[in-house]
């Protein structure tokens, strides 16, 4: 599975069971990606694209065991780390902020494991910067 | 317009003034007391009749949380009458008349804030009015910050980059560097509210001597969290600030802060949570904000306001903060004196590396104090 995040400078995602920011032209982005693919999330995550999402979107509290190969999945609100072996290539949205976070993604990009394919800046309508990285496993 | 603000001003105070903070040492905020909107709304008649008549009313005959029906009416009666017993320990009524708890909480053990009440702020549920406003408190008898409170829209947000602050010298200001803190110096003029929400410069009466560690590792996050927040959405977030200070303490311990969003009740913001004004490695005299390198010798309980700690079994919690004893203090230095030009400087001002030693003189006082002692401020550092 692909797996799409986003963090903050600290590799915050959440803070108090909220997430840290949203913004709109990230998720137009995260639409353009997937194209005509699946994409999984759970309740939580499809509240903030209700208006915006097509039929290939599938929503399920345990969405990340039922992804696929080669199907997106936007994390928000979970730990990867069990899912680690899983993931194909990661999306990593960075805010290029720093917000209070009481959970962090945790998977160690800096690992043999991770190599960085691309990074592109580009601005949202409420972020100077966000930063997109891919990362692809070795 | 001008019966609106009035009004304005004594309905916030009432809501934000009378029934929200009475810092240690400091005096009760009463109506009478000069007002401190700074900014207005157009339909301020509008809040005002809100906040009194629905929500001021409403919470201070009803309305209660869970935390609130612990307290029993004689105890909420003494603790409002009781300002000088709640001065001795920082108590603090916040919120509504209702919400008048004093707690204590955890040292600093290296997180830069701690969670209070589960996160979840004190305001009562008809304060949540999707309006801007913002309030400062009058500074107390001390030269102290009070309560700063806002509900924050674009509407109220700066659209220019943040001017001068330097002129601003909050209680407890030391104009002091040490090695291994970011930009070096210990200190900052701290908005309470900050710059990016309401676009407040050098308002005294929203800006404390706060150090880096506070400003920019614990308060800085949650500001940036509520600024994208309401430029994304458009929504309003109502927030409060408020400083905690021990007793007569020139500087705060640290400081409260509240928010909720608005419009979606709290699904897109919801913190309450407490900000040590600690800098790691360093040592600080909460009394009068001098400092030295070293590690916490002793330590102090400081009772703060309102709110459980999260994940406490009960209500019996309590913060220390370091102290030292006052010979350990080195006190900082706010000025360096040219005796021969009649000049002052930063004491990290390039001039006074140049300065003939039988000229200077260090100096310790207010920037005024010079002015009137006939010295004239660098135009290199502009002190």
């Amino acid at each position: 599975m692909i797996v799409i995040v986003a963090t903050d400078d600290k590799q915050g995602m959440m803070f108090n069971n909220r997430r840290q920011s949203k913004d709109s032209e990230l998720r137009k982005d995260i639409l353009c990606e997937v194209g005509k693919c699946k994409l999984w999330l759970n309740a939580y995550s499809f509240g903030q694209f209700e208006e915006e999402l097509e039929k290939n979107v599938c929503v399920a509290e345990d969405f990340v065991d039922k992804a696929g190969a080669r199907e997106y999945c936007f994390v928000e609100n979970l730990s990867l780390q069990e899912y680690e072996e899983r993931i194909e290539e990661l999306i990593l949205y960075k805010w290029n902020r720093v917000y209070p976070s009481d959970l962090k993604f945790d998977i160690d990009l800096s690992s043999e494991s991770w190599q960085m394919a691309s990074t592109v800046d580009f601005v949202g309508s409420s972020h100077d910067k966000i930063t997109k990285e891919v990362w692809k496993r070795v | 317009m001008c019966r609106g603000i009035e009004k304005l001003k004594l309905g916030l105070l009432l809501v934000a003034g009378v029934v929200t903070l009475v810092g240690c040492g400091a005096e009760v905020s009463t109506p009478a007391a000069e007002s401190s909107v700074v900014k207005t709304v157009e339909d301020t008649e509008t809040i005002v009749e809100q906040m009194i008549e629905e929500s001021f009313v409403s919470v201070s005959e009803n309305e209660t949380t869970d935390i609130e029906s612990d307290i029993d009416n004689e105890s909420q009666v003494e603790l409002q009458d009781s300002t000088v017993a709640l001065s001795e320990e920082i108590g603090i009524i916040s919120g509504n008349v209702d919400t008048v708890i004093t707690e204590e909480f955890p040292a600093y053990v290296g997180e830069p804030f701690i969670v209070l009440n589960n996160n979840i702020p004190l305001f009562a549920e008809a304060e949540l009015i999707a309006t801007s406003f913002e309030y400062y408190s009058p500074l107390d008898s001390l030269g102290r910050c009070g309560v700063t409170y806002a509900c924050i829209g674009t509407d109220i947000m700066p659209t220019e980059e943040r001017g001068n602050i330097g002129q601003i010298k909050p209680t407890g200001w030391h104009t002091v560097k040490y090695e291994g803190i970011d930009g070096n110096y210990l200190y900052n003029r701290c908005h309470l509210i900050g710059y990016q929400l309401t676009g407040e410069n050098a308002n005294e009466q929203n800006l404390i001597t706060g150090t880096r560690s506070m400003n920019v590792d614990g308060m800085l996050p949650f500001e940036n969290m509520v600024a994208d927040y309401v430029k994304e959405t458009g929504n309003h977030v109502l927030y409060r600030v408020t400083p905690i200070f021990e007793g007569d303490n020139l500087l705060a311990t640290g400081v409260q802060m509240e928010a909720m969003s608005v419009e979606d009740e709290g699904a897109g913001i919801l913190f309450h949570v407490f900000v040590y004004n600690v800098q790691p490695g360093i040592v600080i005299n909460y009394a009068d904000g001098s400092s030295c390198v070293g590690e916490t010798v002793t330590q102090a309980t400081v009772t703060v306001p309102n709110a459980e700690v999260a994940d406490q079994p009960d209500n019996e919690v309590e913060v220390t903060t370091p102290v030292v004893e006052q010979q350990d203090i080195v006190v900082g230095t706010d000025y360096i004196l040219n005796t021969n030009t009649d000049k002052f400087h930063y004491p990290d001002c390039r001039s006074v590396k140049q300065m003939k030693a039988k000229n200077r003189k260090e100096y310790t006082g207010t920037r005024e104090e010079l002015i009137a002692q006939g010295y004239d401020p660098c135009g290199n550092c502009e002190p």
